[in-house]
């Protein structure tokens, strides 16, 4: 101890490493979060569905326009257009888009602002036209034959000069002149509403119910269990229709609906991972050392069964998303004038032969979020348990 | 065997008793009689209705009839349509529900295996990829949403479809490819990583090293053993192949029992959406009852008492 060689206190050569401290090893939280990062369709799923939220609750604020103002007279205008432009004797020019599916003309200017409806003489019902007059040069709208053409007193046609994407209706507007992107962005507020609530709900009665089967275990735990095979027996989409049934249509009823309901599925994966967890020896330890029941559940047992329950947790998110949709699809949910995305899409199958621009964007409002809460779902549950990645 | 039968059978009888309660009550629960109306009706003739539907009865007592009445298979008349059974709407309506259901069912089994067994065998190469891009967009779609869309892209802009009804045989294309959309993605998906853990076994390569066929290889060694997880979900398929049916028949303008579903709901016709939801819920035990026995049939080392447990 006491002889130190002195060669042992000679300086190392400046190229010599000291042998490196390993760095502590990275904990759960860590591990989870890098798997995560790694998982490219997850990280751009968690940036989609920030941006959604964000829209979806500010987006409405920024825009002129409401989710229940109607203006019939600039119903089922399409969100772009090929704009025509008519010159008169005093060198005024009026631009103007040609609706064809209705045959109106609807003033514009060059930027694509939607000025107005442009007012025609009297229709010709017989030989299906419409003169517009424009200072001294008079417009002949000429509907007999399709596609509609727009036909000078010279009988020159007037070609279009260009498409313009509809600045004032980003998205267009709906059958009663209502701007769709704000309904668009009500929508989302609805379906994200209705989606966390019910989730949260679900996943607190889940969590009970499941723990305590799970951990009392015995009679208590069959009785538990044989309610849920019976309430799972029958679609859960069919509870939720009947309750919906009982307490009217609304947002508040969709949220108790939904909530009530989807909790099984929760309540199954809790009770299976408490089932594992109880016999490990630290629940053992905290029994002997007088924990209450209520303690070791919350902080022993819980707390190392969450990796199945976030995974479950975010798989409920998108079916819940998806029931509320499916139930304003077929007129259960939300009360007009109030939008989600299932109703959006119902109002636009009415007009899909005219307007199928109406469709495409609550359909691709849904399946996209759908698709991010899919990817985030595989990707968490890859990061939080390795084992079930396929 | 035929005591697990019989064990399974009496507890679909409880369940269902669960359920007619349920639906009794909840039913019961809802403001307003079923003869409330705009148009007020007499007192006397509003009580002589409540008098022929026995609804002048205290509850208790109207619940042991409409129990009595299930037990033979009587649903009761229809609230809405004087004259109408439950029972005549869902025979009306049961052809076409089956007929669109089973061919969705062998839509399910007769794309989504061969596409997950094509997917797992070219793992990580192009058919996978191609295979495995379309599923995730099959899972993610809405049914609703894959049936307006179609409609738009085959029926009105290709029309090489009827947009609805079904009068022509072409008239099925689209209801069941939205039906059954969701599930083969599922079942293909569900059946390429299940092959690929079966690939991965012992007995696999003994096999190979057998020098047997490749064929017999995959069909007796890898398919069989991967499939039970897709023979496990089928019950399920059932079940929301008929919820799903609601909206697809709705859509399509379908005369089944789905549409006889919403119909009613939309009508707050009561009787009716208790009789369905009751039917429902029996034809759904039966199917899920006959995977199960199925599942031993495929699988002879699952012990039957271990299920009911």
């Amino acid at each position: 101890m006491t002889d130190i060689s002195p060669e042992m206190w000679a300086k190392l050569p400046a190229d010599e490493k000291a042998t490196p401290v390993p760095p502590p090893a990275p904990t759960y939280g860590q591990e989870v979060r890098r798997r995560l990062w790694a998982n490219k369709p997850a990280v751009v799923s968690i940036v989609f569905i920030v941006l959604l939220v964000i829209a979806a609750f500010f987006g409405p604020y920024l825009s002129p326009h409401t989710y229940y103002k109607q203006d019939l007279k600039l119903a089922n205008i399409p969100p772009f257009f090929e704009t025509y432009a008519v010159t008169d004797g005093a060198g005024e020019t009026t631009r103007f888009f040609l609706n064809a599916s209705n045959f109106n003309l609807y003033e514009v200017d060059a930027e694509g602002n939607m000025l107005g409806l442009l007012r025609g003489g009297r229709k010709d019902i017989i030989k299906k036209s419409q003169p517009y007059e424009f200072g001294d040069q008079t417009l002949t709208l000429d509907y007999s034959k399709l596609p509609a053409r727009l036909v000078l007193e010279d009988g020159s046609e007037v070609r279009p000069t260009g498409w313009a994407w509809n600045k004032t209706y980003l998205f267009g507007t709906d059958q009663l002149g209502r701007d769709i992107l704000v309904r668009q962005l009500y929508g989302a507020q609805i379906s994200l509403t209705v989606a966390f609530v019910a989730t949260l709900v679900n996943f607190f009665i889940g969590v009970f119910y499941g723990g305590i089967a799970g951990y009392m275990g015995g009679k208590v735990d069959a009785v538990m269990m044989r309610i849920v095979e019976i309430i799972s027996t029958i679609p859960l989409t069919l509870y939720v229709v009947l309750l919906m049934v009982v307490f009217d249509s609304g947002l508040v009823s969709i949220i108790i609906a939904i909530g009530s309901v989807f909790w099984v599925d929760m309540a199954r994966i809790v009770r299976g991972q408490i089932l594992g967890l109880k016999s490990q020896d630290y629940v053992a330890a905290a029994r002997t050392m007088g924990a209450s029941p209520a303690r070791i559940l919350t902080r022993h047992l819980l707390p190392n069964s969450i990796g199945p329950i976030i995974v479950t947790l975010t798989m409920l998110i998108p079916s819940a998303i998806f029931i509320e949709s499916f139930m304003s699809f077929i007129g259960l949910g939300v009360t007009p004038p109030l939008a989600s995305w299932g109703s959006l899409t119902s109002e636009a199958v009415e007009t899909l032969r005219a307007y199928p621009h109406q469709l495409f964007f609550p359909a691709a409002a849904i399946s996209l979020t759908m698709f991010a809460f899919n990817f985030l779902g595989d990707g968490l549950r890859d990061a939080l348990d390795p084992r079930l990645s396929r | 065997m035929l005591t697990y039968i019989l064990n399974r059978l009496g507890m679909m009888l409880v369940t269902l008793w669960a359920i007619v309660t349920l639906t009794f009550f909840l039913m019961h629960a809802v403001p307003g009689g079923p003869f409330v109306s705009e148009r007020m009706l007499a007192p006397e003739i509003a009580a002589a209705l409540n008098a022929k539907y026995g609804l002048n009865l205290p509850i208790w007592e109207q619940y042991l009839n409409y129990l009595g009445r299930i037990l033979t298979f009587d649903l009761g008349p229809s609230f809405k349509y004087p004259g109408v059974s439950i029972n005549s709407m869902i025979a009306a309506g049961l052809p076409v529900t089956l007929q669109t259901g089973l061919l969705a069912v062998i839509c399910v089994v007769a794309l989504g295996v061969p596409l997950g067994v094509i997917a797992a065998l070219n793992r990580n190469r192009w058919p996978d990829t191609t295979v495995m891009f379309i599923a995730t967009l099959g899972v993610a779609i809405p049914s609703y949403v894959i049936a307006t869309v179609s409609i738009y892209v085959f029926a009105l802009r290709l029309g090489w479809v009827p947009t609805f009804g079904l009068d022509d045989w072409r008239g099925y294309f689209l209801p069941v490819f939205a039906l059954s959309g969701f599930w083969i993605s599922f079942v293909s998906r569900l059946t390429r990583s299940s092959l690929l853990e079966t690939l991965d076994q012992d007995y696999m390569t003994t096999a190979r090293a057998k020098g047997l066929r490749k064929g017999q290889i995959l069909i007796k060694h890898g398919l069989r053993n991967s499939l039970l997880p897709v023979v496990t979900v089928l019950g399920p398929v059932v079940a929301n192949l008929i919820t799903g049916s609601f909206v697809i028949e709705q859509i399509f303008a379908l005369p089944g029992i789905g549409r006889q579903f919403v119909l009613s709901i939309t009508n707050r016709d009561y009787t009716a959406i208790m009789g369905i939801t009751i039917f429902y819920a029996a034809v759904l035990m039966l199917m899920i009852l006959i995977v199960d026995l199925l599942y031993v049939w495929l699988d002879p080392r699952i012990k039957l008492t271990k299920a009911t447990a």
